[in-house]
């Protein structure tokens, strides 16, 4: 009799530890998919910062073997991008996109678990800017392996997304002006026209704000066009409009073709984390909330300056990723707060739940909640700070193009070098990423 | 008490690792290859077969093929130009055109000669055999057929959507050009539509 209670016993406290030992993982596995992004994006990114990217990309392909989560994509496509695998980066962001397309719709169990947890364990989708600005380095890849058609696809593909945003247009300037470089390119001038027209509408709805203000470049692209076609009273119109009353449309000649140089400077900003205390009505208590921020300030960019043959170029921001990004988590913030303070309310029932049927049980929820109490820091980290562009005529044949970076005194800190050929009307692009001054010991910066 | 609530416990842990298991396990069938299997609403085998037996149908019953032969006296030599791809999906457009050539080639009333990226691998054969072959088996340079007709296309789409749904319109266009004269001697057509419907809630 004894024995047998003895038994029992024994079973019991096996079962209690085996359950224990259960939930322990469990909270483990909780608080290792809560370990921030941000955190894992500042190591990944030191090796751009110090000129290597290759360090970089190593610690990116360590992450997500399975291929599931957006954000892990993302960046290994960006990151294979600038160490030249364009091929490969092209096919983790085509898995990227797969992933984003599955995620579509709104659900039940990662709201719910949003609510209960935190919002990590929301599906990561990615911002619209991101969504598009995907497309936008797919294409640039496919321009960089040679297969413009490839790119053009990329450019639809962005089209239809758009399209599907609908009402509110949240077109992407860049985008759309990349989408008239490439119909350019392609000798579709109807549809490029249409592309700088839509883009110019966003810069000057949006510029100054989330979007650089509109590019001059892109003025003379447009009136280019307009010219072109024959479309004088909106050629007339707009001329007023850019204050460009002396422009005059650049005769074509067999003798010259164009360059395209696109830069990526910089590196996007990085969300932390912020925790406060808010007052819940509904209980009458301050309880912890944590939501994202940009806790750095916008970092001032080193100026590009490009020349070829002994002449000087400064490039146009066409894109502000900086501001899209704080712009685009300004727009969620309300949804974010919402979700925390209900998030705050639930943690709180459960540990007075907790609490009454034991201290220590009400002890180890209040401890759960905390921890797992965290920001959704995800964003696209690996994107540039900003996207800037020239578009140089140049005779054709073969030319040493260089990208100079100027500090604030105009100093050059370094220098990207490049020999590119170009032929008779035709469109030549060079795209290049840079993210900071490679510190260089015991060398002298020879300019 | 307390076991019973431990039994549950126990029970939807095991419940999950049994569904996490059974997620591990790819199910694989297997089926005809005419089947439809619309999936995603892109782009899919069953759009190229579509416009393969479109394509194959109509190419082989117009004029063109016997007035070439009329005035010939033989049948038509084709190569195989470029299918432009002006579409917003990535389609591979080999599929469609590789079952065109076949059937044309097996119908015996359509000769295809190598395409150009084709050729070159051929051609280093050729000079390979210049050098190492026997004389007997040697195939000389020089000696290829030159295609009398050439087969070029594009895949144009348009697209319609909003929020969580999409109307899609494949136009796919083919056409024959004699060479030399750059007279169009067939052009097919053919054209799908889909619509496409996103839920708007998933688990």
């Amino acid at each position: 009799m004894l024995i047998e209670q003895a038994v029992v016993l024994r079973k019991n406290v096996c079962q209690m530890v085996c359950v224990r030992s259960i939930l322990l993982i469990g909270i483990c596995i909780l608080i290792q998919s809560c370990a921030s992004y941000g955190s894992h994006a500042t190591t990944m990114r030191d090796g751009l910062l110090q000129g290597k990217p290759e360090l970089s990309l190593a610690i990116a392909e360590q992450k997500d073997p399975d291929q599931e989560e957006v954000i892990a994509s993302l960046d290994k496509g960006m990151l294979r991008r600038i160490n030249g695998d364009y091929v490969g980066s092209n096919e983790i962001l085509e898995v990227a996109k797969q992933e984003i397309e599955k995620l579509y719709g709104v659900s039940i169990t990662e709201n719910l678990a949003a609510i209960a947890i935190n919002e990590t364990l929301r599906g990561y989708e990615g911002d619209r800017y991101e969504q598009l600005l995907l497309h936008a380095y797919m294409a640039m890849n496919y321009i960089q392996i040679g297969q413009i058609d490839g790119a053009r696809v990329e450019m639809l593909q962005a089209n239809v997304k758009m399209m599907e945003w609908g009402d509110e247009p949240e077109e992407d300037a860049f985008t759309r002006y990349l989408e008239g470089l490439i119909y350019e390119s392609l000798g579709e001038q109807d549809s490029a026209l249409i592309s700088y027209r839509k883009a110019y509408t966003v810069y000057k709805e949006k510029g100054g704000q989330q979007y650089p203000v509109a590019p001059v470049g892109l003025k003379k692209d447009l009136l280019r066009l307009l010219a072109k076609q024959r479309l004088w009273s909106e050629y007339k119109s707009y001329k007023k409009e850019f204050n460009m009353t002396k422009y005059k449309p650049p005769k074509v000649s067999k003798k010259f073709g164009e360059l395209v140089v696109i830069l990526h400077n910089g590196l996007a900003p990085i969300r932390g984390e912020t925790a406060i205390p808010i007052f819940s009505t509904e209980v009458q208590q301050n309880l912890r909330v944590a939501f994202p921020t940009y806790k750095q300030h916008k970092k001032r960019l080193y100026t590009p300056q490009v020349s070829v043959n002994n002449k000087r170029y400064s490039m146009e921001t066409v894109e502000d990723i900086d501001a899209l990004a704080r712009y685009s988590l300004g727009q969620a913030m309300p949804g974010i707060m919402l979700r925390a303070t209900a998030r705050a309310v639930v943690k709180y029932n459960t540990q007075h739940s907790a609490g009454e049927s034991s201290a220590l049980a009400g002890f180890l929820m209040t401890i759960t909640n905390l921890i797992t109490e965290r920001a959704d820091t995800r964003s696209w980290t690996t994107l540039p700070q900003a996207i800037e562009l020239k578009r140089i005529k140049l005779p054709v044949g073969e030319h040493d193009v260089q990208i100079q970076m100027l500090n604030t005194a105009g100093q050059p800190v370094d220098v990207i070098k490049q020999n590119v050929v170009i032929k008779s009307r035709r469109t030549s692009f060079l795209i290049k990423h840079w993210s900071a001054p490679v510190p260089k010991l015991n060398q002298v910066v020879t300019q | 008490m307390s076991t019973t609530l431990l039994k549950t416990g126990q029970l939807i842990i095991l419940s999950g690792v049994l569904f996490l298991l059974a997620a591990c396990n790819p199910t694989v069938t297997r089926v005809d290859s005419d089947s439809v299997t619309d999936l995603s609403g892109k782009w899919n085998d069953t759009d190229s077969r579509l416009v393969a037996e479109e394509m194959i149908q109509d190419v082989l019953s117009r004029g063109w093929l016997s007035k070439f032969n009329r005035s010939e006296g033989k049948s038509p030599t084709v190569i195989v130009g470029t299918v432009r791809n002006l579409s917003h999906e990535h389609i591979n457009t080999r599929t469609f055109v590789a079952d065109m050539e076949r059937e044309l080639i097996n119908s015996g009333e359509v000769e295809f000669v190598a395409s150009a990226s084709e050729r070159d691998e051929v051609r280093s054969e050729v000079k390979d055999q210049d050098l190492n072959s026997t004389e007997e088996t040697r195939k000389a340079l020089g000696q290829e057929v030159g295609a009398d007709f050439m087969l070029q296309g594009s895949i144009n789409t348009i697209v319609d959507a909003v929020s969580g749904e999409q109307a899609r319109f494949y136009q796919i266009d083919l056409t024959l050009i004699q060479l030399g004269s750059n007279r169009k001697v067939w052009a097919g057509q053919k054209k799908i539509k889909k619509t496409v419907e996103k839920g708007g809630f998933r688990l």
